[in-house]
Order: C-alpha cells, then sequence, then structure tokens
C-alpha cells in the first residue's frame, strides 16, 4: 500500500513529524515500512499491510494508525451528498441471484453528470499514490473519484454508465459457459461457469469485485452514473482472479474482505464528489439489496491477560486509551469485576478483532513491543538427542571420513527418474497436482515430463546426481544422502528414513566402507548379506542385507541399461539401507571389553573349493569350527589355476588369528583348531587343503 | 719398574683410549677399541695392570690407586663413546627421494553445508533445553491448515501455492472427513510436527521441528520450491513474550558469537497471537530472522489444551537463508544441484 504523505493530511495534523519518523513507528506497529519515495511536495510512502488488516489498504486506515501512535485526532469526512432527483427505484432495479458470492450490492445513481478531466489536486493525490507518478494516466473525473474512495476507505467502487445498461437492471448472478466479458482493460475474458459476474438484463458488464466491462464503462458521452458499492465473497473474488490471470486493486481489497458498515459511507463519499466536481442531481435514496452484516459482538477482556502472555504490565488507563483510540467500545463487563473485565465491542472495520487475544495484541502493538524485556530468567531445562540424530551422524562421520560428500537432492522427480528404481514397493508413486518448476537439468531431460512423482527410492536421484557430475566433468563423485522416500499407503504413506549411496568405486570397496559405518553404530554389528538377483544391477554384481532377519538394504552394481538410459560413463555403485534398523541397532555408550596380554598365533590355509562356494559360506564354516579362541578370520586372496585344480575350481587362501585372553597358546594348540578347520571345511564345504 | 714409568705408562694409556673411543664412527670400531684397551685378557689396560708386580713395594699403594683411577677413566670414556654411537645414525641418504611430492590422492568428504547449519541450530536450541521432533512431510490438511487455525478459505490454502497430492490412486476414494486423516499434500511448513507433538505429549513442552517444506515457487537464485524450516515451540504455565524474546537473544548471540539486541516488528500469521517478525541487530543493521509469537489459543484447543491452563510461543525461521548468509552461497539452486566441486567447499 503506497499512501501519499500530502493525501494523507486530509485525516489527520502531520505537523512536527517527519516522514521518517512517521514510517518508523508504524513499521513498529504493524504497518512494515518497503520505502519512501521523495515527490515534488510529498512523498510516498510505501507500507506492507498484512492479509488481516484490509483496512490499511487506505489512506484513512493508516491516518487511524497515525492518530493512534501519536495521540492525534482522526478527522473521517461525513459525507451528506442531496438529493435533488427522483427516488432510484423507480430507474434502476438491482437483483442477487446469487447471495453466497455476493451478499450486499447497493446503488446510487446520479444523473445530468459532465464528465471531464478530474481537478490537478485529485489526479496528484492519486498519481502521488499510484507507485509510479510518472507513467499514471487519469482517467476521468468520475473514474478518478471511484479510484480516489477505494484509496481513502478501502471500500472499491465501479461507476456505470448507466444508460448502457439494459433494462435499467443490475443482475449479480454467476457466469454461464460460453459467456464472454470484455474489460475496460480492452481483454476479452472466457467466463466459467461459478464466476460472479454483474450482469444487465442481457449479457454481463462487469466480473464483480475484480474489474468492469468496456460496454458500460464511463465514457466522454456518458450523462447518467451508477455508482456501485458492494461486498463480494473473498474466496470467489479470489479464485476468479487465478483463474483470469486479473488483478486489480479491487480484487485485492475484496479478498481481504471490506468494512461492511462502510459501504454505505463510500458510497455517498463517491456522490458527494462527483456533485462537487462533475454537477448531476443525485436521485433520492438508494437500493441496499441483500443482507447486512451483523454488528461484531462484544469480546469479554481481562486486563490480568495482559500480563499472562506479554510479560509486562500495562496500565489500565493505557489499555484503555489505545483500544479506544482504535475504534474499540470499551465498557466494564456487567457481570464481573468491572475493574479488572471489560467488555470491548470492536469496530466494524476490524474483523480481525474477535477474541480476548486479539485485543491483548493490539495493546501490545500500540505500547510497543520494546516494551518487553529480553533478559527474562527462563527456567533451566535440558534436552536430549534423539538416536536418529545420533545414528545419522555417526554415518556422516565414516562416510565422509571415507571421502564420500553428503547431497540433498529434491523429494519430487520426473517419472523418468522415478522409474528407473524402486526396491521398496510396487505400488506407483505418489504424485502431486504441481511439478516443481526449474529443478531439473531440462538440457538433458529435455523429453521428460513434469517433476510431480514423490520418489520412492534415493537411488535414481543419486544416479541423476552422479550424472551431472560426470557432465560437469567434477571428480571424483562419490555421494551419499540420508533423507525420506514416500512409500504410498493408506491413509497415511510410509516414510521411512534411508541411507543412499552412490560411488565410482568398485562394489568391494563401497561395501567394505559401509561396513565401517556399521561398525561405527555398533561395534561388530553383523549383517546378513547375501546375493540378490535384481535386474537393476549387473548379473551377479549385487547384495541384499539383513539386519536381525529384517530387510535392511541393497547394494549393487548398475546394469549396462541403466548406465546407458543415463549415460553415465562408468558403472556405479549404488545401495540405500534404512536408517530405522541402525537407529534400534546403535550403541550409544560403546562398552569396553578386556583385551587378551597374550601373544596371537597365525594359521594359513589355502582351500581349493568348487568356483560355487562363496566367502560367506566358508567364512562362516571357519567361524564356528574357530573355537572360543578365534580371534579373526581374514580374506587373502583367490586363485584359479584350472590346470591343477581342474575346472569349476578356486583356491581360496585365508588367516586364521587364534588368542587366549588366560593363557600363551601353545603351537599343539593352535594345531588343534586348524585340524578341526580343515575338517569341518572338508566336510562341509568339500574344501581340500592345498598341501 | 719405577713408580713414575708405570704412571707415565697408565697416563699414556687414558690419553690413546680416549682417542681410540673418539675415533670411533660405528659399532664395530668401538667394540674392537674396546677389546683393544679394556680387553679382559690382552686388553692394554690389562698389559699395564700385569706390570704392577714390578713396581717396588713401598711404591705399590700410590701404584693401584692410579691405577684404579685409569681404569675408571677408560670405561667413562667407553661409555661416553656408546652413548655418543647410539644416537648417531648411520642410515645412507636416498637421492631419488623427494619429500615434495604429493602423496596418494586422500579425500574427505563433506557434510552438506544445509545439514551442517541444521546441527549448529540442534546444537544452538539444545543448549536452551529444546528437544528435537520429527514428522511426516506428507500430511493431512487438518494438520497443515486446520489445526494451525488457518481458515477453509485462507489464501494459503490455495491449490497453485501448495503441493497437494493428486488422489485416488490406488487407495480408492477419499474419505470426507474434511482432510483430516487422509493424506493429502506435502506440508508447507514445520509446524505440522508441533501439532503432532502436542497431540501425543501433555506439556511443558520445549520442542524444536527441523525438516524439509514444500512450496511451489519455481527455482530461481533466491527461490527453491524445497527448502528447510526451523520451528521452536515451548508451552507451559506461564510462559511469556518475554521468555520468547530472551530465548531468541539467547540463541542470537550463540549463533552470531555476540550479544545482539533483538526487535519484534507486529506482523499476522494465523497459528500465533500476538504475531511478530523478528530482527537482529548485526553489522550495524537489522537482519530480517523469522517469524514468531504466542500459540494461538484456537491451536491449543485443536490438541486438547487448555489456552486458560497454558501458554506457549513458537517461532520459526528458513535455514537456507541462514545458511546462504553464514557460507556466502549466492544462488539457493547450488545447494540442491550438488555439484561436488560445491559441496567440498564446506
Amino acid at each position: 500500500m503506497i499512501v501519499s504523505w500530502k493525501w494523507l493530511q486530509q485525516y489527520i495534523d502531520l505537523g512536527g513529524l517527519t516522514e521518517a519518523e512517521v514510517a518508523q513507528r508504524l513499521s513498529l506497529s504493524g504497518l512494515n515500512h518497503e520505502s519512501t519515495e521523495p515527490l515534488a511536495g510529498d512523498w510516498a510512502i510505501d507500507l506492507e499491510v498484512t492479509s488481516n488488516r484490509p483496512d490499511c489498504l487506505a489512506h484513512l486506515g493508516v491516518a487511524r494508525e497515525i492518530s493512534v501512535l501519536f495521540q492525534r485526532p482522526l478527522r473521517r469526512p461525513d459525507p451528506q451528498p442531496q438529493a435533488s432527483g427522483p427516488d432510484i427505484s423507480s430507474l434502476a432495479q438491482v437483483q442477487i441471484d446469487c447471495p453466497e458470492l455476493c451478499p450486499r450490492y447497493t446503488a446510487r445513481l446520479i444523473r445530468g453528470v459532465k464528465i471531464g478531466p478530474s481537478p490537478a489536486w485529485l489526479q496528484e493525490l492519486l498519481a502521488n499514490a499510484s507507485g509510479n507518478p510518472a507513467e499514471f494516466k487519469s482517467i476521468n473525473n468520475v473514474a478518478d473519484i471511484t479510484n480516489f474512495v477505494m484509496k481513502e476507505c478501502g471500500q472499491p467502487l465501479h461507476a456505470f454508465d448507466f444508460d448502457t445498461l439494459q433494462g435499467g437492471r443490475i443482475i449479480v448472478r454467476t457466469a454461464r459457459d460460453g459467456e464472454v466479458l470484455e474489460a475496460i482493460d480492452h481483454k476479452t475474458y472466457p467466463l466459467q461457469a461459478g464466476m460472479c459476474v454483474i450482469a444487465d438484463s442481457q449479457r454481463p458488464v462487469a466480473l464483480a469485485g475484480i474489474m468492469g466491462g468496456a460496454t458500460t464503462e464511463i465514457s466522454q458521452k456518458t450523462v447518467n452514473v451508477l455508482i456501485e458499492a458492494a461486498d463480494f465473497a473473498p474466496g470467489s473474488v479470489r479464485q476468479t482472479s487465478r483463474r483470469l490471470k486479473l488483478a486489480s486493486d479491487s480484487s485485492y481489497r475484496f479478498e481481504r474482505t471490506v468494512d461492511h458498515a462502510g459501504i454505505d459511507w463510500a458510497s455517498r463519499r463517491c456522490c458527494q464528489l462527483i456533485l462537487e466536481l462533475c454537477g448531476g442531481q443525485l436521485c433520492a435514496g438508494v437500493i441496499d439489496v441483500g443482507s447486512q452484516t451483523a454488528a461484531p459482538a462484544p469480546i469479554r477482556f481481562r486486563l490480568d491477560q495482559i500480563a499472562r502472555l506479554l510479560g509486562i504490565e500495562v496500565h489500565a488507563t493505557d489499555v484503555e486509551r489505545i483500544l479506544q483510540a482504535l475504534g474499540n467500545q470499551v465498557e466494564p463487563h456487567s457481570t464481573s469485576d468491572s475493574t479488572r473485565v471489560w467488555q470491548v465491542t470492536p469496530p466494524t472495520w476490524r474483523r480481525d478483532l474477535s477474541r480476548e487475544v486479539d485485543l491483548i495484541e493490539e495493546v501490545a502493538r500500540i505500547h510497543g513491543y520494546d516494551q518487553i524485556p529480553e533478559d527474562h530468567a527462563v527456567p533451566m531445562a535440558v534436552s536430549t538427542t534423539p538416536r536418529v540424530d545420533l545414528t545419522a551422524q555417526r554415518l556422516r562421520h565414516v562416510l565422509t571420513a571415507a571421502g564420500m560428500s553428503e547431497a540433498l537432492s529434491p523429494s519430487l522427480v520426473p517419472a523418468v527418474i522415478s522409474d528407473l528404481y524402486s526396491p521398496w514397493t510396487e505400488q506407483p508413486a505418489l504424485t502431486t497436482l504441481q511439478p516443481m518448476l526449474g529443478v531439473l537439468d531440462t538440457k538433458f531431460w529435455n523429453t521428460a515430463g513434469p517433476v510431480d512423482h514423490v520418489r520412492r527410492s534415493l537411488i535414481p536421484s543419486l544416479l541423476e546426481l552422479r550424472r551431472l557430475n560426470e557432465f560437469r566433468h567434477t571428480q571424483p563423485v562419490e555421494l551419499f544422502e540420508i533423507a525420506k522416500v514416500y512409500l504410498p499407503g493408506n491413509p497415511f504413506p510410509v516414510e521411512p528414513t534411508l541411507l543412499g549411496v552412490c560411488s565410482g568405486r568398485s562394489l568391494l570397496e563401497v561395501k567394505s566402507v559401509l561396513a565401517a559405518a556399521w561398525s561405527a553404530i555398533q561395534p561388530g554389528l553383523r549383517l546378513e548379506v547375501e546375493e540378490a538377483n535384481d535386474p537393476f544391477f549387473a548379473p551377479g554384481r549385487a547384495l541384499r542385507y539383513h539386519l536381525h532377519g529384517e530387510a535392511f538394504g541393497l547394494l549393487g552394481q548398475i546394469s549396462q541399461v541403466t548406465q546407458k538410459k543415463l549415460k553415465l560413463k562408468q558403472a556405479a555403485v549404488v545401495g540405500e539401507f534404512h536408517l530405522a534398523a541402525l537407529v534400534a541397532a546403535l550403541q550409544v555408550v560403546p562398552q569396553a571389553q578386556r583385551q587378551s596380554l597374550y601373544p596371537a598365533i597365525e594359521r594359513d590355509f589355502n582351500f581349493i573349493v568348487d568356483l560355487s562356494v562363496r566367502w560367506s559360506a566358508l567364512e562362516a564354516v571357519v567361524r564356528a569350527a574357530g573355537g572360543p579362541w578365534l580371534e579373526t578370520v581374514q580374506y587373502r586372496e583367490t586363485y584359479i589355476d584350472s590346470q591343477r585344480d581342474g575346472a569349476d575350481k578356486k583356491r581360496v587362501l585365508l588367516t586364521l588369528t587364534l588368542r587366549s585372553l588366560d593363557e600363551t597358546l601353545t603351537g599343539k594348540q593352535a594345531d588343534a583348531v586348524a585340524q578341526s578347520v580343515i575338517q569341518q571345511c572338508g566336510a562341509q564345504l568339500h574344501a581340500k587343503l592345498v598341501q | 719398574m719405577a713408580l713414575a714409568e708405570f704412571v707415565q705408562q697408565l697416563d699414556q694409556l687414558v690419553v690413546e683410549a680416549d682417542q681410540a673411543f673418539s675415533a670411533a664412527t660405528g659399532q664395530e670400531a668401538l667394540e674392537a677399541a674396546r677389546i683393544e684397551f679394556l680387553g679382559a685378557k690382552a686388553g692394554r689396560l690389562k698389559a699395564v695392570q700385569k706390570q704392577l708386580a714390578t713396581v717396588p713395594v713401598a711404591d705399590k699403594p700410590a701404584a693401584g690407586k692410579r691405577l684404579n683411577e685409569v681404569k675408571a677413566a677408560i670405561e667413562a670414556a667407553f661409555e661416553t663413546a656408546t652413548a655418543r654411537l647410539e644416537n648417531t645414525s648411520d642410515e645412507v641418504r636416498d637421492e631419488t627421494f623427494d619429500p615434495t611430492l604429493p602423496g596418494p590422492a586422500w579425500s574427505l568428504g563433506k557434510v552438506h553445508p544445509i545439514t551442517q547449519t541444521i546441527l549448529l541450530l540442534k546444537d544452538i536450541m539444545g543448549r536452551l533445553g529444546f528437544t528435537p521432533v520429527e514428522g511426516p512431510e506428507i500430511e493431512d490438511s487438518w494438520h497443515n491448515f486446520d489445526a494451525l487455525n488457518v481458515p477453509a478459505i485462507h489464501p494459503a490454502r490455495d491449490p497453485l501455492d501448495n503441493f497437494y497430492l493428486a488422489h485416488a490412486q490406488w487407495w480408492g476414494a477419499q474419505s470426507g472427513d474434511q482432510g483430516h486423516g487422509s493424506a493429502d499434500m506435502l506440508r508447507s511448513q514445520t509446524s505440522t510436527v508441533q501439532i503432532r507433538t502436542m497431540q501425543q505429549q501433555p506439556p511443558p513442552l520445549r520442542i524444536i521441528s527441523l525438516g524439509r517444506v514444500y512450496r511451489p515457487d519455481t527455482a530461481d537464485e533466491t527461490h527453491y520450491p524445497m527448502f528447510h524450516q526451523m520451528e521452536g515451540l515451548m508451552v507451559d504455565r506461564g510462559v511469556t513474550m518475554a521468555d520468547l524474546k530472551t530465548v531468541l537473544r539467547l540463541f542470537a548471540t550463540a549463533y552470531l558469537g555476540n550479544s545482539v539486541p533483538v526487535r519484534f516488528r507486529p506482523s499476522f500469521f494465523p497459528f500465533t497471537e500476538p504475531s511478530v517478525e523478528v530482527d537482529y541487530y548485526w553489522n550495524g543493521r537489522w537482519v530480517e530472522f523469522g517469524g514468531a509469537g504466542m500459540v494461538d489459543p484456537n491451536v491449543f484447543q485443536a490438541v486438547g489444551y487448555d489456552p486458560d491452563e497454558v501458554t506457549g510461543f513458537a517461532f520459526g525461521l528458513g535455514v537456507e537463508r541462514l545458511c546462504m548468509i553464514r557460507h556466502g552461497i549466492r544462488d539457493i539452486r547450488d545447494l540442491y544441484t550438488n555439484d561436488v566441486r560445491f559441496l567440498a567447499q564446506f
């Protein structure tokens, strides 16, 4: 809202005040000061008006705030235009067919008006409050007056050339599909059923509350003027304005509601100014159809609630002065202790005031928030760090130490990325009505649809980040992300938090980095890992992880098909894991274990086994056979010599470390363990020891 | 042998042994010198010692005393030489080695700057007694709007300003209970978590919720359709705006590292009354921090708290803005492009 300093002085004496001082006070009491432009003999002050304060979308409203803040009287005009024509009801008719969209409509008629330019003072004030005085164009005296009154009191008005209204009728109704309207901006708008229009007996002549039509606008030929002052439903105005992409000063105000009791005042004020500046004869009476809004209900106001909420006492006389100056009626409450409980009736232009707490806010903002101390003794309290945060932090420590950086990527992806992979659900991804705009690299994804799929896996997002980084020649691209995915469910989707990884290293390298991460969650945490058959991954290059029998995650090297889809230069290794399992396994405070003080003995084994025998199986047998002294089982290498060992065979070299907590082990004891390992591997896996 | 001659031999021996020990540049040379002078069978000291018998009887005490002194001196010289050699290296310089070469590449990953900011915020708020809580990102509009006192006709609910879900996908038609209990949107604010927490826990409460929120702004330098918010909530008997102002000042002091004044400007949010914008005075000007206010009684009623029993404050701020100011990031989109060169900076 841009207010003219000069205009304000029509309603309040600003003598002795600077525009900067006033703007500062307004800023700290609710009208945020955006800027001040110096004009010839005036200042244009731009104030931000929050949506609950439509009364300040007007010079009178801003002047009222100033009058309260600086304790100066407010001069509100009292328009009493003299009627000298016949009764309006004999000349014009108004009917409302859609009272839910237009609760009230008033009309006055002035005949014999002389259309011409506005007087200089009116043009100057309108220009100065227009936001762009250099470009401002006065329309004509009548149209300028309707705009002036709107910016004076906040009530939008419309002036029709009465003689162009077919049948002398105003019908407020919903539009019919197929109807069109050429508005005064000379653009033609297709109307849709449900939009509220002002029509005459034939056709729509205005978009209710938004803009008038070209065929009925005031022109140089206009003689008789019908002044509309009405109330339109905020939701309806907003919806129509949005649909037609047509916003106006009028729609802006109706969307935020107008002062019901001010409708007639605005109509009279407009007529008074037309009679003064354009001549003519006002018809007697007013057409006022629809319902009168109930007067604001009184509020029971307990004065002790001020300190309870604000933490400071405000003297009762100050409270009373502030509330009254803002237009509230303050009376003692009839059934309560009248010194401590009042009955406060807010003014009609303050529909945001309906509760005790609303009045407390009024007291606070006028009394001044600077009165509230910032060194109050707040009671102490302890906080706790949630296990999920501790878990995520430990993962971050390990993964960043391993050279991986944390990424954060959008939760919405286009279908083509969403469809790359969905390991946790077969349900289609949830989609949003609005897409995310400007988040996708459209140079690559030039045929991708809207970014409206709520992601079910982090892996496609991470692969897209890898692609983008490869494209930019950044090296190395080692990324992880800890974020939610959204799996459709009824009534609510399930939103597990996952750890996703995407790496250019080998599958086993990534696996070993992750193993270090699991150990940071719980020392020695053992996961069940098995080969997985998953066509998303290269054949035989995929693993599925379980923790205590529950599906925990997966890891693998992407297939060539996926690699080609994303034009990746290199086969990436990707994986994702459920954080909840780690949160459950998290050992917050690791416990010390007794360490042996005796020397260790190592024994190497070189087994010949079938190619199909997996290390995980071999390790399991060795561990089971190793007995209580087994400290570690280390994989050394695999060697294939099909000439000596035959096809389908491989040699696996491994080292056992044995150590006792209580004694120095002898060679004999170690040999006994070795024998047991050899025997069990032979029995269970047909492993032969190389002699 | 005359005493004088005996003593002269001993003195000569001391000088020679000392020279031999000092000249030894390695363990082997020193050992050879030790055997030459101190050898138990054929050492030169032993040889001189044998001649003690030929010294006149009257001179023997003096000669014996002198012999012991010389023995001690030679042994001391040997110890000195041994110690000297233990601290001397005979390693050879490898001329092919260049210590100024770079080592094998060792790169550390980085935690995302948004996460770093969030961790800092959690840390500071934790010191002030606020515990983090989490909630779903896909919400029903009751939690996102109604419970937060945003009426059905409020512009904030406009379909163009929110990510509503395209419905009736696989679970069929929606129940008609006006958005309660049926997921229908990506949350537009983290205040939803306050509602869920208050529904589950009785007062007192001191919580923060941090996380992703979604609004359909087209991405540009300063906007992104997904961003992060931090919301704080404190509810108890007797919580006032003085508590709010104090907590925010303490927060600013911890975040900015200096004691900074806090300023409230009136504002409007449906879920707080009174509502204020919060500014900090920093580097000679007022900087916008976020929104705050006293929890609206309608919100308390929606979650089953009695507004005549308890009061509370809430505040909220955008994490991206803090993060961008903190690290000098000029384009918000950089945060979500995840160029590894960008990430490596933090």
